[in-house]
């Protein structure tokens, strides 16, 4: 695709997508609002895995996040617009401790303690109860974000996109995209052409980690409550990976595209069977890791002849 | 620095001075403690198994369990069986589940990076328990058995002790894998695949074949244990998922191809536990007692590492 | 002028001595080459020095300063670079990246100032169509590529980890000159190992030999290749 057309491309979704509550409905809205959660989880996703680091841990980070944002007001008496960035805050401290202590080590260790995270932050805000709300959860009595209106909610939903999408931007555009690929092909190599392997691993697992608590936090305004069972979903984590991996892995693109596909099948889904729709992310998952490990853009690209990202 | 040896001896050492002094205060806790073991154990056993020899981190291990024991609890109650006579046909049908799914999955994900591995597992994982809450729904499922309750007094302390069978199988399990992988021309042509595939592939071991014995093995083992977990506990779409984190902790603990070694993680994790559950107000905080120990073991290894 | 030093540099790995007791000297403005038979312990050398793995006993000293236990990434700001024996491509980044690479982090360039100074490098080691994939690239190509990254970081010693291997007569000599003439124009010093002495002899001012980890000879490759020692340590890897 040539440099122009996918400009032209980009900036007239951006358009239709800040139009949209101009013509649409609450429903479709709503809907979208979804999607463009799930995109954005799907993108800081795939900004980690351009390290080489699988997290299974998304929920875990946007469940803190969440009840960082609704404790920061309730508890902590906070504005309602304050708890969105005290939100991405939390989460990016927590990452920064967390990944101090476990990104010395790589693939399956960093992997299975993200994937331990949800459990973790679900046990503890839980059993902390008189502090937040348990197993119950905890409600926005007043003050939640612009009066619940849902053409002001969609516009922050895509607010925090945008902050994903400009992260990712900003991690394939500079520095950072170097050191990450060069950390997922090889890590000797790496070191000795001067990069800090720990810190840009932490760099990069800090910031998906903050957008992933700040997208907890717009969600927790959205909704006006947290519970563990809600924020703590396993969708948090399913539902962007497929997305991700189906569009294609280490680009904006992907993720995007993924999300756009998956994201809509997925509202549907959710309509006719309510309990265990995620089955199909799993099957996803398997036939794409099995069948095209580049996802559908990597078809596309293999077809047209153009580069493939390889998977590494 | 020490020598490993004097190392170990101490740290035993302290460990068995430690089970005396707790067994004088809290009873309950060293043998509820053991018997938790003895089941983390079962099933991280053959968890590290495929770990060792195939080089595949099993997200899904947990979750097969799972799927066992839900086949195990309808085949009861169909044919009004005990359980207990259900182990070995649980595990024979799961032997041949673990086959196919060697064949149809991991087999194609065995030269794909590990990314691809772990991506493929995790989804294997979610596709059981997603399909099993799809039939099944969240609802909760239990057998009632009366031998599950027999328990014994010794002065005032009473315990229960039919959980003491999972530390038999956890010692069966090791001991039976070890007398396998170094005593039998088979399991010690797995071994050879374990430590170096290129290897035995040139001294004329079928490399793919064994990965799938072992693998098939593992989830024999792994599916017998669902059957015996039915006997205690009660299942639901979700029961497996912290048995496979819980596993992995305890393999990292004893590091990757150290079986017996699981042993002692087990009982190091099942005691802690045991500890915060004997108090009202730390009980909640039992479940996360494997994520501190690994954040422990892991910062401990490569404080080291950075050391040598 | 010496540029790196080692005094008794020693790494043991769980009993075996792969490296014992050497202590060297790598001078401005030379090359030098560092033989020995298979498994004396010639990369595990070079690895100590560029900081991939850590010395068990011993110091190394890079223009005076003690590095003994500095990590990999900051020596190679500090100028040591390296090639490696396995070739290792950044397979997800392309001819060109793979040179800016070396610029961006050890010397903090931005990526305009890298990608021109990476093409005047790959100018200089002939590499030409820029934008190819790696996968595309011929092994030599993939040689200068290597020793294109290693100069971005402008090192003051550089070490080229057997850089010969795998090449036709032609591309040898194309690749010797190459390194002759990036040495001599930079002043740097470089330390190569190296299986074909044809090549040592060359390329180098000057060897060390290896032999169990044991530096068994050091002079000019003339000299050194009559010595009893030498002759032994490579008829007895032979026999």
């Amino acid at each position: 695709m040539n440099r122009n057309l996918s400009r032209i491309i980009a900036l007239s979704a951006g358009a239709i997508a800040i139009a949209l509550p101009l013509f649409a409905g609450d429903y479709p809205l709503q809907v979208a609002r979804n999607v463009m959660m799930y995109m954005a989880l799907a993108i800081t996703w795939d900004m980690l895995l351009r390290s080489g680091q699988i997290s299974f841990g998304i929920a875990g980070l946007f469940g803190l996040g969440a009840y960082a944002g609704i404790l920061g007001m309730i508890r902590g008496g906070m504005p309602a617009w304050l708890s969105i960035p005290f939100a991405a805050f939390v989460a990016g401290f927590a990452a920064f401790l967390i990944g101090f202590m476990i990104l010395r080590l790589r693939a399956m260790y960093f992997s299975i303690v993200t994937l331990a995270l949800g459990e973790i932050f679900r046990i503890i805000i839980h059993n902390l109860h008189d502090f937040t709300g348990g197993p119950e959860g905890i409600v926005i009595q007043q003050g939640v974000i612009f009066g619940g209106s849902s053409s002001k909610l969609y516009w922050l939903t895509l607010g925090g996109l945008a902050v994903a999408i400009a992260a990712s931007y900003w991690f394939e555009h500079s520095k950072i995209h170097f050191a990450l690929t060069a950390i997922r092909n090889n890590e000797t190599s790496a070191k000795s052409s001067g990069i800090d392997i720990f810190k840009w691993l932490l760099v990069a697992f800090v910031v998906t980690s903050a957008i992933q608590g700040l997208l907890g936090g717009i969600f927790v305004q959205s909704y006006g409550f947290a519970t563990p069972e809600t924020v703590f979903s396993a969708d948090f984590t399913l539902l962007p990976l497929a997305m991700a991996l189906l569009g294609g892995v280490y680009s904006t693109v992907g993720p995007i595209f993924g999300a756009i596909l998956l994201g809509l099948v997925a509202e549907w889904l959710k309509l006719k069977i309510p309990y265990g729709h995620l089955v199909v992310y799993g099957i996803i998952i398997i036939l794409v890791i099995l069948f095209m490990p580049n996802g559908l853009l990597g078809r596309i690209r293999q077809t047209t002849g153009k580069r493939a990202g390889r998977t590494a | 620095m020490m020598a490993p040896k004097q190392r170990t001896a101490i740290l035993a050492g302290l460990a068995v001075i430690g089970t005396i002094a707790l067994l004088a205060w809290k009873p309950t806790v060293v043998i509820y403690g053991l018997q938790a073991a003895g089941l983390y154990a079962s099933i991280a056993i053959p968890m590290g198994l495929i770990l060792g020899i195939v080089h595949i981190v099993n997200l899904a291990h947990g979750e097969i369990m799972m799927v066992a024991s839900y086949a195990t609890y309808f085949a009861c109650k169909a044919l009004g069986m005990d359980p207990l006579l259900a182990i070995i046909p649980a595990a024979l049908v799961m032997a041949v589940f673990g086959w196919v799914l060697f064949q149809l999955t991991i087999k194609r994900a065995l030269k794909a990076p590990e990314l691809n591995q772990l991506i493929l597992t995790f989804g294997i994982a979610i596709a059981l328990s997603q399909s099993i809450n799809l039939i099944f729904t969240s609802q909760t499922y239990k057998l009632q058995l009366d031998y599950v309750s027999s328990s014994i007094d010794i002065g005032d302390l009473s315990f229960g002790t039919w959980s003491f069978v999972f530390v038999a199988v956890a010692i069966l399990f090791a001991y039976g894998l070890k007398y396998f992988l170094t005593k039998t021309t088979t399991g010690k042509a797995a071994l050879a695949v374990g430590q170096n595939p290129r290897g035995a592939a040139i001294v004329g071991i079928d490399v793919n074949r064994m990965d799938a014995l072992v693998f098939g093995l593992a989830i024999a083992m792994v599916g017998g244990m669902g059957a015996l977990f039915l006997t205690k506990s009660a299942i639901f779409p979700s029961v497996g998922g912290p048995f496979t984190m819980k596993s992995f902790c305890l393999i990292a603990m004893a590091g990757v191809g150290n079986i017996p070694g699981i042993l002692g993680a087990s009982l190091l994790l099942g005691i802690s536990e045991n500890i915060l559950r004997a108090f009202r107000d730390t009980r909640a905080w039992a479940d996360i007692v494997f994520f501190v120990l690994i954040i422990v073991v892991i910062m401990s290894r490569s404080l080291k590492g950075r050391k040598s | 002028m010496t540029k790196l030093e080692t005094a008794n540099l020693t790494r043991r790995f769980m009993g075996l001595v792969a490296v014992n007791n050497v202590s060297f000297k790598l001078e401005q403005g030379e090359i030098l080459g560092i033989i020995g038979p298979n498994g004396a312990g010639k990369t595990t050398f070079i690895n100590l020095v560029s900081g991939i793995i850590m010395p068990s006993e011993g110091t190394i000293t890079f223009n005076g300063r003690d590095i003994t236990y500095m990590p990999a990434h900051e020596r190679a700001r500090l100028g040591i670079a390296r090639t490696y024996q396995l070739i290792h491509p950044l397979e997800n980044l392309n001819l060109i990246e793979n040179v800016m690479i070396g610029s961006i982090f050890a010397k903090g360039s931005s990526l305009k100032e890298a990608r021109r100074k990476a093409e005047r490098l790959c100018e200089e080691m002939g590499l030409t169509n820029l934008e190819r994939d790696t996968a595309k690239l011929t092994i030599l190509e993939i040689k200068k590529m290597e020793i294109a990254r290693a100069l971005a970081n402008e090192p003051e010693v550089l070490f080229l980890d057997e850089v010969m291997a795998g090449l036709n007569s032609d591309e040898t000599k194309d690749l010797i000159a190459t390194v002759k003439k990036i040495a001599a124009e930079r002043k740097l010093a470089v330390g190569v190992v190296e299986h074909v002495m044809g090549v040592i002899r060359e390329l180098t001012n000057r060897v060390i030999v290896l032999e169990s980890g044991e530096l068994i000879a050091e002079g000019p490759y003339e000299e050194v290749s009559k010595n009893p020692r030498v002759i032994e340590a490579y008829l007895g890897g032979a026999a």
